[in-house]
This record gives structure tokens, sequence and C-alpha cells, in this order.
């Protein structure tokens, strides 16, 4: 039987923070809270590293890297993380879940529900559900390791509710005995004669409303937009389709985004318009004119930026909660999302 | 009712197998095709080459590149009529005697992407799988069939191209048909014209959601593109009529093709139902893919408007195709119910769940998830490309041919797994 | 706890189904807070009021998955 871990940076004793950028690495044995799952009686054979940033700046590369030694290795079971409440750490988790999934690995992680590397699986790994704090590591290794134990010699777990993991929405397709046509004649008749059903339910987000803005006059304001509003000539590179990225560019004392000093490289929609005033997609002329009227306090200096075509929602929400992060360390209070 | 407005009557004539001969005919239900005697592509110099070939259920063979599948249609009071505006006389599909060959198709293959008409990737694989494990997700993998394949002539423009290969095959199509002309058929459906009674049933309409977007990605309405379409009332004889007719070839497992138009479940069963469990009102055609907010939103309004002036308490909404179409069908929804009209839509799903909701979207039907993984298989040869596409690898369900169709055709579901 | 954010964009419907609260219909596909068929100095106007009224909303407490469009 093969295990193979998959850990970052910090949890592969890498370091912190300042090795977030390090290139996907692989080790014989158990790294850090692999000790643990040996503890708990699953042998790591192999630990897969990466730092989280360099997962997340090179998506494509990494991956294939990492896939790379799976195909080679070709683990009975994979572990991923635990990754807590680390959005970055999380979201490579999933990925790498979900690749593997694809050939046929199963999978087990441990994360946050509300953490992007949940929906990044899309159904591929058996996630058991943790806090936000890395505290919870001595509960959740064992937990992690009976599953994984039990996935690597081919026992089929049972469903989540019963075996403690995250339900994994997974759909798969059956034969009808009849048409869909049949199908939807039969439930619009039962709708007249008061019975609703449905064969399939929206799996979107619910996110708690934030409170309304209690000093607008006062507040600091953020300017957003997946519009891939950049400056001229993209000098940053933002990617036209699937960006991995966010940026940022200051516009402290910049009244406009005039044509001649930005555009949009976002491949979903046609620019003419938005490049004839990019103002248009990112309305700083609008918010300077009520800034000026003391609508509220003040334009926080940069705007963000992506292109939000072909993005996972995974990877939107993982740049969602950093530029959320962000602006809390800022001391923004109300952010303008613009969307095409 | 009205004597005026005559019945649309589909003679059917089963063919049990397809066999290749010196004089194309039909013997009982042994369809005999003469490939030299087609003479498919003659006169259209749109196209530098097309060829015809018979592939049967439980070959070993892949068909790749597939644009469309015509089911053999043929106006047997005037074979000239047989679908209208696209290839034939406009007049109304709606009435008159329509013979049928059930148990074959018509498939027409294009690689445009070799010869440069698109980029790589920009048509997905588009698949029909003759055995393995992927032909349990095409219907056209239990059909015999005729397939076409054509070459575009160098410098051709496009939509000529295109419209040159979209004849060759209804001609195809039509010719096979014309083989039943003064036999007599093994069955007879008739559709009367939607009348309008007095009967407490339920009022139930169809709303059928088409979309064109330029070549490659056009619907036909006896051969108009249907790009400037605003909510409409057709005779929904007309579909089964061929009057609509695909040339849209991206996404295949949601794709509509000219066969799902002919052989509407949605319209089949909604009059196999009328003045029984139900009063079939009427079809709305509708349009989806609208570019802006608002032409989304009055379009909706639009449908919803029709369907209350046609007393509708109930309406079975159709998709086209992927992505923001089903934003379409989602506001359609929500402006039927509204308008105090049940709505269901039919959408595929896909591992990251629904493209769209709307609250009031409370009854769905599921047309199958698109992106589930089918098992890799290894045909001995491909029709439509030199070599088969993804041989021995998975097959994402959205690669095969109409297995995830969201017309109400479609025979797969989504269920927890 | 999230920050209060308003999503300008011509597919609310989207916007609401990914969890977005505070949702401002914005103009179209290509151009959500502008207006190319207007003059010039109208299109700021336009732009400016639908700005105040993405303000108005951030001001405001709602119930989840809100839509406002830029005229009440």
């Amino acid at each position: 039987m093969t295990v193979v871990h998959y850990v970052n940076q910090f949890f592969a004793g890498l370091g912190a923070e300042e090795a977030a950028g390090h290139e996907p690495v692989r080790f014989d044995g158990p790294k850090g809270p692999g000790n643990g799952l040996a503890g708990a009686g699953l042998t790591v054979d192999v630990t897969l590293a990466c730092g989280d940033d360099h997962f997340g700046e090179h998506e494509a590369t990494a991956l294939a890297t990492l896939l790379g030694w799976l195909d080679e290795l070709a683990p009975d079971v994979l572990v991923v993380g635990p990754s807590f409440g680390s959005g970055r750490y999380g979201y490579a988790c999933g990925v790498l879940a979900r690749e593997a999934g694809r050939r046929g690995i199963p999978v087990v992680g441990a994360m946050t529900p509300d953490n992007p590397g949940v929906l990044a699986a899309e159904g591929a790994a058996f996630i058991v559900p943790t806090g936000s704090s890395v505290a919870g590591m001595r509960t959740v290794l064992p937990v992690v390791a009976a599953l994984a134990a039990r996935l690597a010699v081919g026992e089929e777990l049972g469903s989540a509710e019963d075996e403690g993991y995250l339900p994994r929405g997974l759909r798969r397709n059956v034969r009808a005995e009849r048409q869909g046509a049949s199908r939807a004649i039969d439930l619009a008749l039962a709708r007249l004669a008061g019975r609703t059903a449905t064969e399939v339910e929206p799996t979107g987000d619910a996110v708690e409303p934030p409170p309304a803005v209690p000093d607008l006059e006062h507040a600091v304001l953020a300017l957003v937009t997946e519009a891939g509003c950049v400056p001229q000539g993209n000098p940053d590179h933002l990617p036209t389709r699937h960006a991995n990225v966010w940026l940022r560019y200051p516009i402290d004392g910049v009244a406009s985004l005039g044509a001649d000093a930005y555009e949009s490289v976002h491949a979903g929609f046609d620019t003419t318009d938005a490049n004839a005033d990019p103002n248009r997609l990112v309305p700083l002329d609008a918010a300077r004119a009520l800034q000026a009227a003391g609508r509220f306090g003040s334009l926080h200096e940069e705007f963000f930026t992506t292109s939000g075509v072909d993005t996972p929602v995974a990877t939107a929400a993982k740049f969602g909660q950093e530029m959320a992060e962000e602006f809390r360390e800022a001391g923004v209070q109300a952010v303008i999302l613009t969307g095409t | 009712m009205s004597s005026t407005h005559a019945d649309l009557a589909i003679a059917t004539f089963a063919i049990g197998e397809i066999v290749e001969g010196t004089q194309t005919g039909r013997d009982g239900a042994t369809l005999i095709v003469s490939p030299p005697q087609l003479a498919v592509g003659a006169g259209e110099p749109a196209l530098a080459e097309a060829t015809v070939e018979v592939v049967r259920p439980g070959d070993r063979v892949r068909i790749q590149n597939v644009c469309d599948v015509v089911v053999p249609d043929v106006r047997a009071d005037d074979p000239t009529d047989t679908f209208p505006g696209a290839l034939g006389t406009l007049t109304p599909a709606a009435s008159g005697t329509l013979h049928r060959l059930e148990g074959v198709a018509v498939l027409s293959t294009c690689d445009w992407e070799r010869a440069g008409y698109v980029g790589p990737e920009e048509l997905p694989d588009s698949l029909v799988d003759m055995d393995g494990p992927g032909a349990a997700l095409s219907p056209w993998s239990a059909t015999a069939n005729v397939v076409v394949r054509g070459v575009p002539a160098e410098g051709a423009p496009v939509a000529d191209v295109d419209r040159a290969l979209r004849r060759t095959t209804l001609r195809v199509a039509r010719t096979l048909a014309e083989m039943t002309l003064g036999a007599t058929p093994d069955g007879e459906h008739r559709f009367p014209s939607l009348g309008v009674d007095g009967s407490d049933l339920p009022t139930v309409v169809a709303v059928l959601q088409v979309a064109s977007e330029g070549p490659l990605t056009d619907t036909f309405l006896h051969g108009w593109a249907l790009g400037d379409l605003v909510p409409t009332l057709l005779d929904p004889r007309e579909v089964l009529g061929g009057a609509l007719v695909n040339a849209a070839y991206d996404w295949p497992s949601v794709r509509n093709v000219t066969a799902t138009y002919q052989t509407n479940a949605l319209v089949r069963e909604l009059f196999g139902a009328d003045g029984e469990r139900l009063r079939f009102a009427g079809l709305i055609l509708a349009p989806g893919y609208l570019d802006t907010a608002f032409e989304k939103q009055r379009a909706a309004m639009l449908t919803a408007g029709i369907a209350r002036s046609l007393g509708a308490d109930a309406a079975v909404c159709t998709t086209f195709s992927s992505g923001n179409s089903h934003t379409d069908t989602m506001l359609t929804v929500r402006a039927l119910e509204r308008a105090g009209i049940a709505a269901v839509p039919i959408v595929a799903e896909t591992n990251g769940g629904l493209t769209d909701h709307v609250p009031e979207a409370v009854s769905i039907v599921s047309a199958g998830n698109e992106d589930e993984l089918v098992a890799g298989w290894e045909p001995e040869r491909a029709i439509g490309g030199d070599v088969p596409v993804r041989s021995g690898e998975p097959v994402p369900t959205w690669a095969y041919l109409s297995a995830t169709v969201q017309t109400g055709d479609g025979w797969l579901q989504g269920v927890p797994a | 706890m999230g920050i209060t954010t308003v999503c300008i964009t011509a597919l609310p419907t989207i916007a609401q189904m990914v969890g977005a609260n505070r949702i401002l219909r914005g103009v179209s596909i290509t151009h959500p807070t502008g207006d190319p068929s207007l003059a010039v100095g109208d299109e700021l106007a336009m732009r400016t009021e639908m700005l105040d009224r993405a303000l108005e909303m951030l001001a405001t407490d709602v119930e989840p998955r809100t839509v406002w469009e830029v005229d009440a």
C-alpha cells in the first residue's frame, strides 16, 4: 500500500510565509502532520509539498509537476492538508484532489466548510470539516488517517452523515425510465395539483449579508473589478482568461481612468466600448465626483482587478477572501465590485 | 375542428438494417444505399469533397466532428417542399403528410478546425460511439447511420460551406425517405391543429429555446437564421415537420440537432396528453444567449405575456446549450411564475452544480450531469477524422452528441452519487 | 465578518447564485457602469447616479441576495 501526503511549505518544514513561493518538492516518508498520521496508523510513504503562493501563481506548472509524481507513485490514497482555514493552502489541496480524483486516486482532506478548497475539489475528496485554527490538528488527524486507511484498501465509505465528512455534492447519471419531456409534464401537472417536486436543487453559496456601512460619510471605499481592467499594455500580464492571479493598481491622485492609460484584457466580452472609456468598467470618475460631494470618506489608494473568464468558483472565492483580508487590514469598510 | 387547417400526418417506415447496393432503395425493413448514386456534394462548390459512408450499431467506430443529425423525411404531397426554406420551397411544415424513416439517421461531419475556420479547441469534440461504453450516451449509437463527410473548399466563406454541407445532408435525408413514396407505412401519427376548448383541463404551453449567434452557432427557421428572434408563437407541428434546422456545433451533449426538433418529445407528449390530462395551448419559440440584461429580461417578459394570453396554467421551458442561455431559461421561469404560471425548466447539470438558478425555479428537470466521465474505449477507426480522438481515455459526457440535451428528449437524469 | 460590498453587474441572477447580497443591476455585460449611447456629459451623470445608488445600498441593511435597479 502506497500513501502520499500533500502539505504546504510550512508543514513541510521549509519555512513560513517567506517560503510560500517554494516550488513543488518531494520527500521520502512523512513530514510535519504526516508524522501524526503515522501515529494514528497510516504510514506516509512520500510527502509532496509546494508553497501556497507558488501554487496559486503557477498553478498549471505546479500541478503538472505534482501530478507527474502522483502518476509515478500511483498511490492507493492521497491525503491533502489538513488546511483548516487557510484559503490558499486549502485551494491547492482542493485542486490537487480534483485532479487526483480524475486519475482514480481516492483523496482525504480536512478544512473549514467554506474553504475555497472544498469547491475546488469538486467532490473528488472526502473532506473532514474542521475549525479554522490549527489547534484542531490533534483531533482531526486520527479521523483523516482512519478514512484514508479504509480507502487505500478499496473500501467504499458510507454516507457523509455516517462517516463525518462534508457532503460531496456529486451527481451521477442514470438512465431514466422516461424522457425528460414526460417527467417535465408530470412535474408541471403536479405543481398545479399542489405538489412541488424537483429533480435537482441549486447548490449556490449562501453568505450572511454584512450590515449596512454605519458611517458612509467617513468610510473608506474600495473599487474592485473582474472586468480585466489594467494599465495600457497589461504590464503585469494579467491573463485574459482562467486568471490565477488578481492585481492591484494605484489610483491616488487619479481622477479618472483614461482611455490612453487603461484598457481591458478580459477575453469574455467585446472590450471596444470599455477601452474607449475604462470608467465604464471601474467607475473612478463618478467615485471621485461623489467623494468630492462628501458622500463617502475616501477612496482606497488602489483598485483590485482580475479577469473573470473561465474562472472556477473556487478560485474566485479564494481571490475574494484574499482581497477581504487586505481590505480589513487597510481599514476599507465598503467595496464596489463591477462584473461583466 | 377547422377544415381549412389540415392535420400533420407523419407516416413512419421502420428500417431494421442498411445495406449498400448499386441503387438506393427500400425493400421492406431494409434500406439500400448507393453512395455513388447519392452523389453527395454535387452542385455545391463550397465543398471541395463530400463522401458518404454507412455505419451500424455495434461497429467499432467513433464518429467525430459530428455537426448535425437529420431524420430521413420527405413530404409525400410534394417532395420539393421537404425541409421548407432550408432545402425545399417555403411552405408551412405544419400540415400535410410526411414520410419518415425510423431506425436511420443522417449525420454530417466536418473538421472545421483542420480547414482553418476555427482555432484549436474552439469547437469541443463531438462524438458518437457506435459501440463501447459511450454508445449508451448518444441516441445515434442505436440508429443505422448514413454519415456525410464534408471538406470545405479552400477559401470558401464559412457560411457558404455550412450551407452547402447542410443542404447536402438534408438532401440525403430526403432522398432516403423518398424510397417510401407510394408505400404503405408501418405506423402513422396525426397531429391536428391546436384548438380552443372549454374543458377544465390544465392548460400547458411549451417554451422552446433556440439561439443563433452566427455561422457554426446558428439555428434556422425555414432556412432563416434566428439571430434577432423575439419570442413568438409557432405552430408546434412546424417543429415536427422540419421547419427548424440546427447549425450550431458547439457543446455536443446539449446540442439540439435537427433530429431532436423533428422527433421532439415535448411536442409529441403534449399532443399525446392533449384532451386527456391537459390542454396543449401552444408552443413559444424563445431566444437564448441574449447579450444584455435588458434583452434577457424583455424576452422573458414577452414569453410570459404570450403564455398568459394563451391561458397557460403551466409551462415547460427547454434550454439551448450551456452558459448564459441558462440565465435566459431561469429569467423566463421567473417571469412565468410571477405571471402565475407554474414553470418547469429542463437543464443539464455540471460538477459545479447548476449554471444559474432563480428562487422561483422550484421544479427542475435534470438532463444529466455533463461532466461525468465515461470509461475509455479504443475504437478500431474513426469517421470524420483520421484517427480516433481520446482513444482509450475517459470521455466526459459533454462530448457525446445529444447525451444531456435539454429539450426533454434526453434519457439521462442526475441523481445523488 | 464580511466586508459590505455592492456588486454591479448585468447578470444579477448569477451574482445571486454565488451568494452576493447587495447587487445593483448594471447597464450591460460589456459596460456595466457605462452607456456609449449617451453623450459624454450625460454618461458621467448616469454613472454618478448609479454609483450614488450603490452607496445607498451599502448604507442599507438588506435581505440575502437583494437586487436593486438604479431607478427605484
